[in-house]
């Protein structure tokens, strides 16, 4: 199915790089590197240059924390996207926020996709996006509260349960107007999730790939990966391209990223031994 | 010199020699394509030789090679010496002339591809060989290669490749 982020549109056979671009002073990954808005602007300038077709900005981090207002959370995303629009007039612009209210402002600042990391936490955020044509990031959390930990989460079937309910919120999205092609489900590793399940979810992606809706990857550097190999944040860049390396080869089609040239090389080699991609240059043998 | 039937029976007819490059083929195609400059005289030569075309190869490789070509410029092949309307050979010369070539150097190729263009009825089959030169069907072709238009001569990959065309 061809994929309609805002203003580009995606044929079936291209894998996207996402880029994460935080303008927060506290996320785990850039522990506040790009927090001051001209370093969040250059950041966005080096995955542009990178070869990212999206980026996601976000204003308040996924783990618990000091609380941020939607006023406090407009005042670091909206006027930041505006000029990162008025830059890159082609570039996808994601924001990570599940408020309706801060939704609205960025799209109206120039966002194509709204990512919603919380699963639908704010029912108006689907009325959002349609209203504004923009994409939806349908996310799976288990029903938590935003910016909380998993604790005790169980399933019958984290895939099952995950594929219940990132298709009941994609079809809640497709009722509220926004486009078919423009609604993407995510299974948020992490959110709502151990690190067994994280492991589950990355074995049976290939589940969520055959609801036939676009699969969005989260893997980047999270704690499942730190808890399986034992690495701390700034030690994951390896478990993180093996655990793209599985997704990527059952076809997961968006991947949210910290480090773009990486995940593209291996997002490239594993699309093109799945026969999506042919070889950037081959001779060798067939001269 | 000796002339064979197959290429008596042919030789009025147009007649082109492209390489038998498996890059070529549909099912070897690249992003960015490294035989694009091959290619483009390839298609250009086969477009000269009308409707219907007459392929001869040294074996199957080759003849794969001719029949995408005939197929991306979109005409037919004929099994029929009589009411084709063109001729395509598929060879080359040597596949040793650089270090890097699929064969390594062999300071012989170099002589043997030249004197291949000059007199390709007259080749040491047995030296072909060795220097993995896919002469094959060269009887077929109808002269010396430096008296037909040439569109490319050249080793990119260390593989002796022409491009020619008779009109």
């Amino acid at each position: 199915m061809t994929l309609k982020l805002g203003r580009q549109a995606f044929g079936d056979d291209e894998a996207l790089m996402m880029a994460i671009v935080n303008r927060t002073p506290d996320s785990f990954f850039d522990k506040g590197a790009t927090w001051a808005e001209d370093a969040a602007f250059e950041r966005v300038a080096t995955v542009v240059e990178q070869g990212a077709e999206i980026v996601d900005i976000g204003g308040i981090k996924a783990a618990p924390g000091v609380e941020i207002g939607p006023e406090e959370e407009k005042a670091r995303v909206v006027d930041f996207v505006a000029r990162v629009r008025e830059t890159y007039p082609d570039l996808v612009i994601s924001v990570d926020t599940w408020r309706a209210e801060v939704g609205a402002a960025v799209c109206a600042a120039g966002a194509d996709v709204l990512n919603d990391a919380w699963g639908g936490a704010d029912p108006e955020l689907v009325d959002v996006a349609a209203q504004y044509d923009a994409a939806i990031i349908c996310t799976h959390t288990g029903g938590v509260t935003p910016r909380t930990r998993p604790y005790r989460l169980e399933y019958d079937d984290v895939v099952a349960s995950t594929i219940h309910d990132t298709l009941a919120y994609a079809e809640r999205a497709l009722a509220a107007g926004v486009s078919r092609e423009s609604i993407v489900i995510d299974p948020a590793h992490d959110f709502g999730k151990n690190t067994f399940q994280s492991l589950e979810v990355t074995r049976r992606i290939g589940e969520m790939v055959a609801t036939g809706w676009p699969v969005l990857v989260s893997l980047s550097n999270k704690d499942f990966v730190g808890e399986t190999l034992g690495l701390e944040v700034g030690e994951r860049l390896l478990g993180t391209l093996a655990a793209t390396s599985v997704c990527a080869l059952a076809g997961a089609r968006i991947y949210r990223v910290h480090q773009v040239p990486e995940t593209r090389q291996t997002v490239d080699m594993v699309w093109t031994i799945a026969g999506r991609r042919p070889p950037l240059r081959a001779i060798r043998g067939i001269q | 010199m000796s002339t064979t039937v197959s290429n008596a029976a042919v030789s009025n007819l147009p007649t082109a020699l492209v390489p038998g490059v498996l890059a070529l083929l549909p099912r070897y195609a690249s992003i960015e394509d490294p035989v694009a400059d091959v290619r483009a005289a390839c298609l250009t030569a086969v477009a000269a030789l009308g409707p219907r075309v007459l392929v001869r190869a040294s074996g199957e490789s080759g003849a794969q090679v001719g029949r995408a070509l005939l197929e991306a410029v979109g005409v037919d092949e004929t099994p029929d010496a009589a009411s084709a309307t063109g001729v395509l050979v598929v060879g080359n010369g040597t596949a040793k002339r650089t270090e890097k070539a699929p064969g390594h150097l062999d300071e012989r190729a170099e002589a043997f591809d030249a004197a291949v263009a000059a007199d390709p009825y007259a080749v040491d089959a047995a030296l072909a060989e060795e220097l993995w030169a896919d002469v094959g069907a060269f009887d077929a072709l109808p002269g010396a290669i430096g008296e037909a238009e040439v569109l490319l001569d050249a080793a990119p990959f260390g593989v002796q490749y022409w491009v020619a065309l008779w009109r």
